[in-house]
């Protein structure tokens, strides 16, 4: 009896912790989506606050692989950054089409002695990052209201106003550096569908590139106190076989003053470059 | 016909007697936007309706080249109070040599950062955004941002030398008076070769003539510059078009303006050099 019944208890032991292994995995999701957000006077979700990526992401390369990181590691002296930001394909990698690969290597084999100005990091250039690449480059402020969105970037003085109120996109022949932003919320998800970019920004260092086709749709979902999961669904027909996806998770920092970051004046990245008179 | 166009020259003349007392009252005003804390709502999209970014004194107009008529200079009315600006005997020289070399020495040909108050007066739009504790202005021109706390912090101590300064507000009455300090000496007023030190320091007071008008005073003082403090004042008007957003102007990045782009940048044809 007693070896049965010791039997029995170690049978459910084992088979409640079976049963209960998948059911917490599996309940993660709909525990974060009861989770009920404070709220603005408006009814928002209330994301304000100081937000910055935890996922580990350089801007180095933001492709599978760590060739790339350890590059950036021997360059730059910083510890590798092994995050995997693209999580569509499942492979980690850029779906271009075939003339864009060739394109994409072209930049790579330019990024460490680039022939033309052109071939140099954008962002070293001290032009604006564009999105989604400013969600993973710093320290990051929210401020809401009731029929926008404004997030303050630490990084260069970049900001973005993001429409709520149901009005239409700018027209398509205008194109902006951060693109052009409406948002809506979907439960504790602020989809923001980002358009009207350039074709001049990069996601990263090595010079993986879009045209100005590409359209960003953001889904920053208020997970829990201090965590927004951000995913962005990046199309291009002009450059990509297929949308992908790329996910950053975003960790809520201690509030802190935003100061001066002024990185275009006395940047003499591309000076000394190409060995450019001051 | 006669009397009754008398009697609509009067009405005229009373309904902008009204205005004007309507407007005098200015952040007394029940029209106001105001936040739930009661402090006017300064939320909006701004822009000043003068040529102060050509010339913050009077300015008669001159000509562009040639081939681009329409980029000569507009006359205007200065915004510098009395329109004399103090400068000390050393300085009002260099403001001069200032002038006749613009095309080359002024800061914006490199569209950096144009400093306050040039910035309010930049023919761009900008963006208040208001909480109690903060007021953030966002600048379509180079997409600077002024982030004015209002939290009652202090300026911090220094020295820092920035674009924009430091700046720290707060309220009086229904002004909004902000402190900016921690300059640097490479900005100027306008593209009159205008010019401050590092010591420069500013009072700015923002209040509301009505809605969709704020009166915009900056008190100038730098005792290395100048004999004695000097105000300008203009106004900023709403923009209120239904469809009005801001751009972008990121100039640093046209053509000829980038490093690398430049007249003088000669690249070779073994290129970079990291």
């Amino acid at each position: 009896m007693r070896h049965r019944c010791f039997g029995s208890l170690v049978a459910l032991v084992i088979g409640g912790w079976l049963l209960a292994a998948p059911t917490v995995a599996g309940q993660a999701a709909p525990a974060e989506k009861r989770w009920d957000p404070p709220r603005t006077a408006d009814g928002q979700p209330d994301i304000q606050g100081h937000w910055s990526q935890r996922s580990d992401i350089t801007t180095y390369s933001i492709q599978a692989g760590f060739v790339d990181r350890d590059e950036h590691t021997r360059i730059g002296g910083q510890a590798p950054q092994k995050g995997r930001p693209i999580v569509d394909p499942s492979d980690g990698m850029i779906p271009y089409q075939p003339w864009a690969v060739e394109k994409a290597k072209l930049h790579h084999s330019q990024h460490l002695k680039p022939s033309k100005p052109e071939f140099f990091d954008p962002v070293s250039r001290c032009f604006e990052e564009g999105v989604p690449r400013i969600n993973y480059q710093g320290n990051m402020r929210i401020l809401q209201f009731p029929t926008y969105i404004a997030i303050l970037h630490d990084f260069g003085h970049h900001y973005r106003v993001i429409y709520l109120d149901g009005r239409p996109p700018i027209g398509d022949t205008l194109k902006l550096w951060m693109g052009d932003s409406r948002g809506r919320w979907e439960g504790n998800t602020l989809v923001v569908d980002v358009t009207n970019h350039n074709d001049k920004t990069w996601f990263d260092i090595v010079g993986s590139f879009h045209s100005d086709a590409m359209r960003v749709q953001e889904r920053w979902t208020f997970a829990g106190p201090d965590r927004i999961d951000y995913l962005a669904t990046i199309d291009d027909p002009n450059v990509f076989t297929r949308p992908w996806k790329l996910s950053v998770t975003l960790g809520r920092n201690k509030p802190e003053e935003q100061w001066e970051n002024a990185v275009c004046e006395g940047n003499k990245a591309v000076h000394v470059a190409f060995d450019l008179p001051w | 016909m006669r009397s009754r166009f008398t009697g609509w020259v009067y009405a005229a003349a009373v309904l902008s007697f009204v205005h004007v007392t309507v407007g005098a009252q200015g952040g007394g005003g029940q029209s106001l936007p105001r936040e739930a804390n009661g402090r006017p709502d300064l939320s909006g999209i701004w822009q000043v309706m003068n040529h102060a970014a050509w010339n913050i004194q009077d300015q008669n107009a001159e000509p562009g080249p040639r081939e681009t008529p329409w980029l000569g200079v507009p006359a205007s009315r200065g915004v510098v109070e009395g329109n004399d600006i103090p400068y000390q005997p050393w300085a009002r020289a260099k403001k001069a040599e200032n002038d006749k070399n613009r095309l080359t020495l002024d800061p914006e040909t490199n569209c950096y950062l144009p400093g306050v108050p040039r910035i309010t007066y930049m023919p761009f739009p900008f963006q208040i955004i208001q909480t109690p504790t903060y007021i953030g202005v966002l600048y379509e021109y180079v997409h600077a941002i002024r982030n004015i706390y209002l939290d009652g912090s202090p300026h911090p101590e220094g020295p820092i030398e920035w674009w924009m300064g430091d700046s720290r507000g707060r309220w009086e009455g229904d002004s909004l008076v902000v402190s900016v300090k921690h300059f640097n000496a490479d900005t100027w007023f306008d593209r009159a070769g205008n010019f401050h030190s590092e010591e420069m320091q500013l009072t700015e007071r923002y209040t509301f003539v009505d809605r969709d008008t704020i009166n915009y005073e900056v008190t100038v003082t730098d005792p290395k510059v100048f004999t004695r403090p000097w105000k300008m004042n203009m106004l900023l008007y709403r923009r209120k078009e239904p469809n009005v957003q801001l751009l972008e102007f990121s100039c640093y990045a046209f053509d000829g303006v980038a490093v690398g782009t430049r007249a003088k940048d000669q690249i070779g044809p073994e290129g970079g050099v990291r």
